[in-house]
């Protein structure tokens, strides 16, 4: 690799990039993060999510703007408005699509970009930040995708939110208060979908962007973690490079430019032949509009919070579900401490490690189905067996991954 | 590559078995089998519709216009055949039933039909519309849906056509209710596949592209 030599800095005089780069950082910024940026040379198609999520946000951004243009945030128009981008509106349709399929495919990405970080150990030192502020973002995108499922005005957007605020009400003490607090409404009303317009639309969208922006800071502090989980830092060339690192541009930047082209085949054939995701990504009750009169027969919530779901009804106690559910996601933050091996990568790790992983994503994909289904003993009863495994890796895995047999893990990436 | 398809291939399973409607119907639904692209189909549905649907339903989020010029008549056209010269080619799809008229008569509201496909399926809309009898005291109900307040609309083409007229009458205004749900449907399948025919195209250039970048990094 010693034909990269890091770029000279030193701006030529009297150009117009270095009137920029005197009065701003913009060729040391742009070296640091992305022309002088060295990532591992071995990354698999795992790694084209983190590039992948940063374009469904992008594209959350830029069509939600635009269906903001139309989409009028109150109880009696909110429904008729959303027709009327779908049917009116030109090019509505379209919009509207690829904001409804992106939120669906925003999870779909960032659940195989989680996957990765425990395939991969990347959560591990020196990325225990990157994996904290992850999943702070995972949590502020399950908030802006609740908020936002309410703004249809449909009945499973309706009900949905009910269900849920309502589980506030289940904490001890200020629960009641709270759920009120929250709802602004002693019922899901006008008042409840302002407000979460406001919060879909600024406020969490402003979090989001800034924990992306730490995200990746922290990630570049710290350089990418790799299939070998090898720190490609320790061993560098003559002018200090790692000998295993390429420069982000234009390595990578081609690379994950397939990756997204990829990616959008994928997502126009849903968006363009099943917008409604087989009923999973648009609910067919979502067609009737809000009553707050008629509860639907079954209340589903949209698929990517079924796992969690599961697991809130899994519990007999409703505000010990509300912990568990809760717990469910709390304790993906400990992950770094959780896990006390020190290889990081799943390919030199102990058949200890592999045997709890698979249990822990065939749970939550378990768990996700069952979110899905209306209740019965039989489906209770297997979400219950599925809610303890989901949590028992989180129990075993500091014991086991203690005392794991792992491979020897090599000096340089394969 | 061939692990990413596995992956893509697995994510796709849960799509292809459908969400169970919710509350069951009580019988199997018939399929309507119609075809959103027969234009005729959809001319005589909408006349259909207006014939024998409007007296209660609406399709309030269609305009006669929109009709028009999805259906292939001209604007003097639609209002000729589905208002009798009534309204004008900017209104909505209204029934011309007076507010408050069927709570008196049936008890209940007849609900808008804009978006009656995409909740319940056009299969339903089908089934329901064929699926009336009449017990032995004379007394008409629905298999699809017992104890519906809505009369037996289509029982004069029930009684004077051929069973396969009035399976085609009930097929036509399915259709029509369908397009009525998402009136861009056709434009979207239609503009579908050329996206990803150039999506195509784009990640041959893009992989061509890493390809080359590609080519000093020893692995």
């Amino acid at each position: 690799m010693s034909d990269f030599k890091k770029s000279d800095s030193q701006v030529k005089q009297g150009t117009l990039l270095a009137w920029f780069d005197k009065r701003y950082p913009l060729v040391s910024t742009w070296n640091e993060h992305v022309g002088e940026y060295y990532a591992p040379k071995n990354f698999n198609f795992w790694y084209f999510f983190g590039s992948l999520a940063l374009i469904v946000l992008v594209n959350q951004f830029v069509t939600g703007i635009w269906l903001t243009m139309s989409y009028k945030p109150s109880a009696l128009e909110a429904f008729n408005s959303v027709e009327y981008i779908m049917r009116d509106v030109e090019w509505g349709w379209l919009i509207r699509y690829m904001h409804s399929t992106g939120a669906s495919a925003f999870f779909i990405v960032i659940y195989l970009h989680m996957t990765r970080g425990l395939l991969y150990g990347s959560y591990k030192e020196p990325r225990e930040l990157v994996w904290i502020i992850g999943m702070l973002l995972f949590l502020v995108l399950m908030a802006e995708a609740f908020m936002g499922y309410l703004l249809p005005w449909g009945q499973m957007s309706y009900w949905g939110a009910q269900v849920i605020i309502s589980l506030f009400g289940a904490i001890p003490l200020i629960g009641p208060d709270l759920a009120l607090w929250v709802r602004g409404d002693f019922v899901i009303s006008d008042a409840t979908l302002n407000r979460f317009f406001a919060l879909h639309v600024i406020a969490l969208p402003m979090v989001l962007l800034i924990l992306v922006f730490m995200h990746i800071v922290a990630l570049h502090q710290v350089g990418s973690n790799n299939p070998d989980g090898i720190e490609i830092k320790k061993v560098k060339n003559a002018h200090g490079l790692p000998m295993d690192g390429i420069p982000f541009h234009p390595y990578y930047s081609v690379k994950d430019s397939m990756g997204a082209v990829f990616f959008m085949v994928i997502f126009a054939a849903v968006l363009f032949y099943m917008p409604e995701g087989g009923g999973y990504f648009i609910e067919p009750p979502n067609f009737e509009p809000a009553n707050p009169l008629k509860t639907p027969d079954h209340i589903a919530p949209v698929w990517y919070f079924t796992p969690f779901y599961a697991i809130l009804r899994a519990i007999p106690d409703k505000f010990l579900g509300v912990v568990a559910m809760g717990a469910a996601i709390a304790v993906l933050f400990a992950m770094p401490w959780l896990d006390r091996c020190k290889v990081k990568s799943i390919r030199y790790r102990g058949m200890s490690f592999k045997i709890l992983l698979t249990v822990l994503i065939v749970s939550f994909v378990v768990l996700g189905w069952l979110g899905t289904q209306p209740s019965t003993p039989e489906l209770t009863k297997l979400a219950q067996i599925f809610t303890a495994l989901y949590f028992m890796f989180f129990l075993v895995l500091p014991f086991t991954s203690k005392y794991e047999k792992t491979k020897p893990v090599p000096e340089r990436v394969q | 590559m061939k692990k990413l398809l596995t992956i893509f291939s697995l994510l796709l399973l849960p799509l292809v078995t459908p969400v169970q409607a919710a509350g069951g119907y009580g019988i199997e639904l018939k399929p309507a089998e119609n075809n959103l692209r027969d234009q005729d189909s959809l001319q005589r549905g909408a006349i259909l519709f207006s014939n024998y649907c409007m007296a209660c339903h609406s399709v309030k989020y269609l305009r006669y216009n929109r009709i028009a010029r999805d259906l292939g008549w001209t604007d003097e056209e639609v209002i000729a055949k589905m208002t009798f010269g009534q309204n004008r080619v900017v209104d909505n799809v209204m029934t011309r039933m007076l507010d408050g008229v069927a709570m008196e008569v049936m008890g209940t509201n007849p609900p808008d039909l804009s978006l009656m496909s995409r909740l319940k399926g056009t299969d339903y809309i089908y089934t329901f519309l064929t699926e009336y009898y009449q017990d032995e005291k004379g007394n008409w109900d629905n298999h699809a849906l017992k104890g519906t307040s809505m009369p037996n609309v289509l029982e004069g083409i029930q009684r004077h056509a051929s069973p396969e007229d009035y399976a085609q009458a009930a097929r036509d205004i399915s259709n029509f209710l369908e397009y009525a749900g998402e009136p861009a449907k056709l434009e979207r399948l239609d503009l579908g596949w050329k996206v990803i025919a150039f999506l195509l195209v784009l990640l041959l250039l893009t992989y061509l592209l890493k390809k080359e970048y590609w080519r000093d990094i020893k692995h």
